[in-house]
């Protein structure tokens, strides 16, 4: 098994330099582009020199390698920074919040607030057991419409099963995720009242999130099971089968199912990670669920760089780790991919 | 042994027209013409409609708030979408905001298509250490979900139809960059190549004159595809308030602000909704023929 | 004979059907299989072979569809028995090998394991145990060599020969009634093909099979079967037995078909052209390539890849040199030394006298200006997307130095030199004949008016016909412009009527360096005795496979052990062979040979290979 230790070392340290890699960029988009977000922290009143001082403590006006290092040094103990807005308690602190009446009160809770704020790795575990139950069963809903449909299609090219899949693979990439969610709320929620949706009380909340996730990703993977499928079919083993006695059942099942789950893993590596990760951030910002995506958007719009900084560097490993782990299943279904 | 070289498709050895053939064998496909049809319907729609309404897309007429849409009751042939919280026209918007949209996509695809062509085939072609390096970034680019990204830089750089144009080509040139690598790499590899190289054909000649040509069938399909999804994207800006700022109507900000109204007057939010998802399921049904056509192709099924 | 045949295909039709357009692919065909019989079938590409074998063991899919006939089996037509009863039937007593052994079975699942699947597929009621030790006992049965280890090896850690006896395994391996071979040999080298024909032909005789051979070539059909029929355009043309055919064949196309075949020793021999004290036009010193890949088994290890190891050789003005050899000979990476796409990792080569790495980039775009190298494929060797008269003007392009309408007349006279019409300057590639393609292939290297050509398997691709069209091109241009050709090929048969002087190759050294009528009539090397003894031919054989050739394959080029190299199938090897390498020994005039029996007598020999068979007895006898 030395194959297996040489290709998870390779592979862990080519992840490790993109995590960095991610990390760099992020961190330094952060920092280039416009906008003081201490001056979005404590609200338009307060005075430069204030501002100025705040963001000394905070070390923002060090150079930007000077600020990297010391966020990696940390990072590698665990210690991702704190939330500029998000308190202990999960109340968020920003200026924009207190909107409408309580301005005088600002300043004083701005002070309470830089003793409290909430730690970026709490955010997240805060949010994590939601988001992971909305990713799970968001990919339970697909396999379960996409899986019989795709392998279905891809057993019967040109027949009624893959136009069948054709239309709706279609249609559903065609729906953009945000309005599939006000329509699912307006229509399941709203007017029939048959699932709660917007916030978390319970279980239930989770199952209109997840279509709108599975609608999304579903398209992907009808048509590349039905793709690799088809060209499965292809093969010399599937003709050479016929003739040499196996059951066409067990050609199917044995072979090409077995042949055609490759592209199917890559495509779970690839594509269906990145995109499970953006629909879980948009599908938790509009239904209002409070997960790591809702959390991860309120800090893009606040520019909450510790936040994001956390998030990205999260996202990033779990691609990363979702595609070695990928990469070595698949060779062990087809050996001739030891790379 | 090291030196052979690939297989080829049964395709290839025909000739030139493979990209001909490609859209020919879309073309008989009636999902391809469907799409086209109601495509060239809505594009000319938008390009013409606008102009010729009496309605300004940013004209707020107070007399005219919430008039619901023709097929339901108290719905008139003046407002065929209806009208908003503002009494604009949701017709005339939506229509604008297809224009916008659709010219925003379709620029990002394009830039990024050059972009990403360039990068990949030298990548390909020229391996060593550019190679490397580009790969590296094209990974950590896949590796950050593409909103987190486009909202990161949108939510601070005041946005404008380039800035989200330009965020599009940033989250959209990796795939590019790859597939097209990945047709390099194998085109190098190839005997006319080696060909060229003995008559003593340049590297640049090469790679412009003889494995360029072979980039467009592979890719013209993603490329099809990916203007509807970078019209997703600039939507869910426009959602998210990030995208171009309101009172420009595009089919994100539109929704967003049709939001507050999802309960009472619901077609505020939904019927520029249906707009879109019409060009975006156009977009995908020739696009996807696209690939059908593709995929036939390089069987050898035809 | 009264005894009732095996089977009775009775007036087979099938068509192909698309778009409700039928086209007829066999039209009553009619024979019968005796027991213990081997029939062969002959027939090119398109005849309908392929599709009659599938028709033997009920196996037609759609676009094709059986209008017609029956084939009687022990009183039943299997075309019409219930597809749940035929499956069984396939495999069990039908045993069918196909020509592409490398994608025959599933990639992903390792060798044994897919015969156990379909021995227990056919026969339900045998144990996985039982269906092991059957498949391990055929596997030993076809010489596979370690097949214990074999057995859970994977298809792509088989070389085709191998793959090809693993497939005969699994044919064999539910003692079928009879067996199909469906163009078995197409994919192989020579050598590895004459392996496997014989292995059919002991098989035959131990295991009472019937067998139908199927396949493109008379020559190899002749080998083994006892009656001959001849497929054209779907029918029978003709029904002989293999002496007859060649003899006398009775059907113009038989005729034909039998002209086709290359002949080995039968043919005129060119005349060394006059070189004496002539300088070299082309000198290979002692050059060295080696790969290197990784090896996913180690911590960051590499393996390299022998592919050339010294090759030397001289090629003077007006000569017709070649080089041949089977598949992993080194020919190719050698064929992309010469042409300076590659540098060698050790030793020279020189052009005109002066060393092609020395020189700089000027120098070398004239050098490719003198010297051009033609490609083995004429459907990819050019971009496709070109019309055809800027593919052949592209050289001179590159080169530059001309105005337009003289590039455009210098192509349209290479153009005519070269047999093509004028009229297709503008056309595109689409449409053209293999032969066609390959003038525009050779138009595009005359167009720089070289010294030296390159051939590298040029003429592989194209038939006897159009073959020996393009010889006659090249004789010309040799006469009128004093050209220099290198054949680098595999076809013995067209380096026999091409070459003056040939290189044997074999595992990325020169084994065997002598004129045409020495390597055919006279060779030193063994290699090249085995290579001639395996060569497909209608001719009387010099060579006798079973003597000049033993089983096994080339070894690995990643790692070579010590010795000769082809001490392993050598029949005339002895203890020093495995040791010492020998070294390429003079024959006089110029001939070598890397063999310590390069000038043996043939006493000398005779005793040689007693001696090694006594060796060999040896080892199988202290073996357990």
């Amino acid at each position: 098994m030395a194959f297996v230790l040489t290709f998870l070392i390779r592979r862990l340290a080519q992840g490790v330099v993109i995590v960095l890699l991610v990390t760099f960029l992020i961190f330094t988009l952060l920092r280039v582009i416009p906008g003081d977000p201490v001056r979005i922290m404590l609200g338009p009143a307060t005075t430069q020199a204030v501002v100025e001082a705040r963001a000394q403590e905070l070390g923002l006006r060090d150079s930007i390698p000077e600020q990297f290092v010391r966020y990696i040094a940390k990072a590698v103990q665990g210690d991702f920074g704190e939330s500029y807005f998000i308190g202990e308690t999960g109340i968020a602190l920003t200026a924009q919040n207190v909107v409408g009446g309580k301005g005088q009160d600002t300043a004083t809770e701005q002070r309470e607030a830089k003793m409290t704020r909430a730690g970026v790795l709490k955010v997240i575990a805060d949010g994590l057991p939601y988001t992971l139950m909305l990713a799970g069963m968001g990919l339970l809903f697909t396999l379960l419409m996409a899986v019989p449909l795709g392998i279905a299609a891809g057993l019967n090219q040109e027949k009624w099963q893959d136009r069948l899949a054709f239309f709706i693979g279609s249609v559903f990439i065609s729906l953009p995720n945000f309005w599939l969610a006000l329509v699912l709320i307006l229509l399941i929620t709203a007017r029939a009242g048959l699932l709660p949706s917007i916030g978390y009380k319970g279980f239930g909340y989770v199952i209109l999130p997840a279509i709108v996730l599975a609608v999304e990703l579903a398209p992907i993977i009808i048509r590349g099971l039905s793709m690799s499928i088809a060209q499965a079919l292809q093969a010399g083993y599937v003709s050479g089968g016929i003739v040499r006695g196996l059951p066409w059942r067990q050609i199917i099942v044995r072979h090409v199912l077995r042949n055609s789950s490759i592209p199917m893993l890559n495509l779970f590596g690839v594509q269906i990670g990145g995109l499970l990760l953006g629909g879980v951030f948009v599908t938790e910002f509009v239904f209002d669920y409070p997960g790591v995506g809702r959390s991860t958007v309120q800090a893009v719009l606040q520019r909450d760089f510790p936040v994001i900084q956390g998030v990205a560097i999260l996202a990033a490993s779990i691609l990363v780790l979702a595609n070695i782990m990928v990469d070595l299943a698949s060779t062990f279904i087809d050996r001739r991919l030891k790379f | 042994m090291a030196a052979e070289t690939g297989t080829s498709s049964p395709a290839r050895g025909r000739g030139e027209s493979v990209t001909r053939r490609m859209f020919r064998l879309a073309w008989e496909m009636t999902s391809f013409k469907i799409g086209l049809g109601v495509f060239t319907l809505l594009v000319g729609a938008a390009i013409i409609w606008p102009e010729l309404s009496p309605y300004d897309p940013m004209k707020i007429s107070v007399r005219e708030r919430f008039l619901p849409p023709i097929f339901l009751e108290g719905g008139t042939w003046a407002h065929l979408a209806g009208t908003d919280q503002l009494g604009r026209d949701l017709f005339v918007r939506s229509l604008v905001g297809l224009r916008n949209g659709l010219g925003i996509a379709a620029a990002a695809v394009a830039i990024m298509f050059v972009i990403g062509c360039a990068l990949g085939v030298i990548s390909g072609y020229w391996g060593r250490w550019v190679d490397i390096i580009l790969m590296r970034i094209t990974d950590a680019q896949l590796s950050i979900p593409v909103i987190v990204l486009a909202i990161t830089i949108l939510s601070v750089s005041r946005p404008n139809p380039f800035t989200v144009t330009a965020v599009l080509v940033l989250a959209g040139w990796p795939i590019y960059a790859r597939v097209v690598r990945s047709i390099a790499l194998a085109e190098r590899e190839r005997e006319y190549v080696r060909g060229a190289k003995i008559l003593g054909a340049s590297d640049l000649r090469i790679a412009t004159l003889m494995i360029s040509p072979n980039i467009l069938p592979p890719i013209a399909f993603v490329a099809v595809l990916d203007i509807a999804r970078m019209m997703i994207f600039e939507a869910l800006f426009g959602f998210l308030g990030i995208g171009i700022q309101p009172p420009t109507p595009t089919f994100g900000n539109i929704i967003a602000d049709g939001y507050k109204y999802l309960v009472n007057s619901w077609w505020i939010p939904t019927m520029p909704g249906v707009f879109l998802i019409l060009t975006l399921i156009s977009i995908n049904l020739m696009g996807a023929s696209l690939e059908r056509a593709r995929n036939k192709l390089f069987k050898g099924i035809v | 004979m009264a005894a009732p045949p095996l089977l009775d295909a009775q007036g087979i039709s099938v068509d192909l059907v698309r778009r409700s357009v039928s086209e007829p692919i066999l039209r009553d065909v009619s024979f019968q299989l005796r027991e213990r019989q081997v029939l062969g079938i002959i027939g090119e590409s398109g005849s309908g072979k392929t599709v009659l074998s599938r028709v033997l063991c009920n196996a037609i899919t759609e676009p094709l569809e059986i209008t017609a006939g029956s084939v009687g089996y022990h009183g039943r037509d299997l075309l019409t028995i219930p597809a749940a009863e035929m499956q069984a039937l396939r495999g069990r007593e039908i045993g069918y090998i196909g020509s592409d052994p490398g994608s025959a079975l599933d990639p992903t699942i390792p060798v044994g394991h897919q015969i156990v699947e379909k021995l227990r597929a056919v026969q339900p009621d045998m144990s996985k145990q039982a269906a092991r030790e059957r498949a391990l006992e055929v596997l030993s049965a076809v010489r596979m060599p370690r097949p214990e280890r074999r057995f859970d090896e994977f298809p792509f850690q088989y070389s085709g020969g191998m793959m090809q006896r693993a497939l005969i395994v699994d044919a064999l391996v539910s003692n079928p009634t009879f067996l199909i071979a469906d163009n078995v040999t197409q994919q192989l080298d020579v050598t590895v093909a004459a392996q496997i024909i014989r292995l059919m032909h002991d098989l035959r005789d131990q295991l009472d099979t019937a067998i139908i051979f199927i396949s493109s070539s008379l020559a190899i059909v002749r080998e083994i079967a006892d009656d001959i029929i001849v497929l054209q355009e779907g029918r029978i043309i003709e029904r002989s037995t293999p002496e007859a055919i060649v003899a006398a064949p009775e059907h113009d196309y038989s005729k034909r078909l039998l002209e086709r075949i290359p002949r080995i020793w039968a043919v005129e021999e060119r005349a060394q052209p006059k070189t004496e004290g002539e300088a070299a036009l082309l000198e290979v010193d002692d050059v060295y390539k080696t790969y290197r890949v990784n090896d996913p088994t180690r911590f960051f290890g590499h393996n390299d890849v022998e592919a050339v190891r010294g090759v030397t050789f001289n090629v003077k003005a007006g000569e017709n040199f070649g080089i041949v050899g089977e598949s992993g000979c080194g020919k190719s990476t050698l064929s992309r030394l010469l042409s300076w796409i590659e540098a060698p990792d050790k030793g020279s080569i020189s052009f005109e006298g002066e060393s092609v790495a020395k020189m700089n980039r000027r120098r070398l775009l004239g050098l490719r200006h003198r010297f051009q190298l033609l490609l083995q494929d004429p459907y990819n060797a050019m971009p496709p997307h070109m019309p055809v008269g800027r593919t052949i003007l592209e050289p001179l392009l590159i080169h530059g130095g001309m105005g337009r309408r003289a590039m455009r007349n210098r192509v349209l006279e290479v153009m005519n030199e070269v047999g093509l019409p004028a009229d297709i300057y503008d056309h595109l590639q689409i449409g053209l004949s293999a032969g066609q393609r390959q003038r525009i292939n050779l138009a595009r290297a005359l167009v720089l008016e070289p010294r030296l050509l390159i051939l590298d398997e040029t003429l592989s691709a194209l038939d006897q016909v159009e073959q020996s069209r393009l010889l006659e091109i090249f004789d010309k241009l040799q006469a009128e412009h004093g050209f220099t050709y290198i054949f680098i090929s595999h076809d013995l048969a067209m380096v026999r009527r091409a070459c003056t002087r040939i290189a044997v190759m074999y595992l990325g050294k020169i084994v065997e360096l002598a004129d045409n009528h020495t390597v055919f009539f006279n060779p030193g090397h063994p290699y090249t005795k085995a290579l001639l003894s395996a060569v497909p031919t209608i001719e009387e054989r010099r060579y006798d496979a079973a003597e000049n050739l033993l089983e096994g394959e080339p070894p690995s080029p990643i790692g070579i052990p010590p010795g000769c190299s082809f001490n392993s199938r050598c029949p005339l090897a002895f203890e020093r062979c495995t040791t010492d390498e020998p070294g390429l020994e003079s024959r006089g005039d110029g001939r070598i040979s890397a063999c310590y029996w390069a000038n043996a007598s043939e006493d000398e020999l005779i005793a040689a290979a007693d001696a090694n068979r006594a060796r060999r007895a040896a080892g199988e006898a202290s073996a357990p």
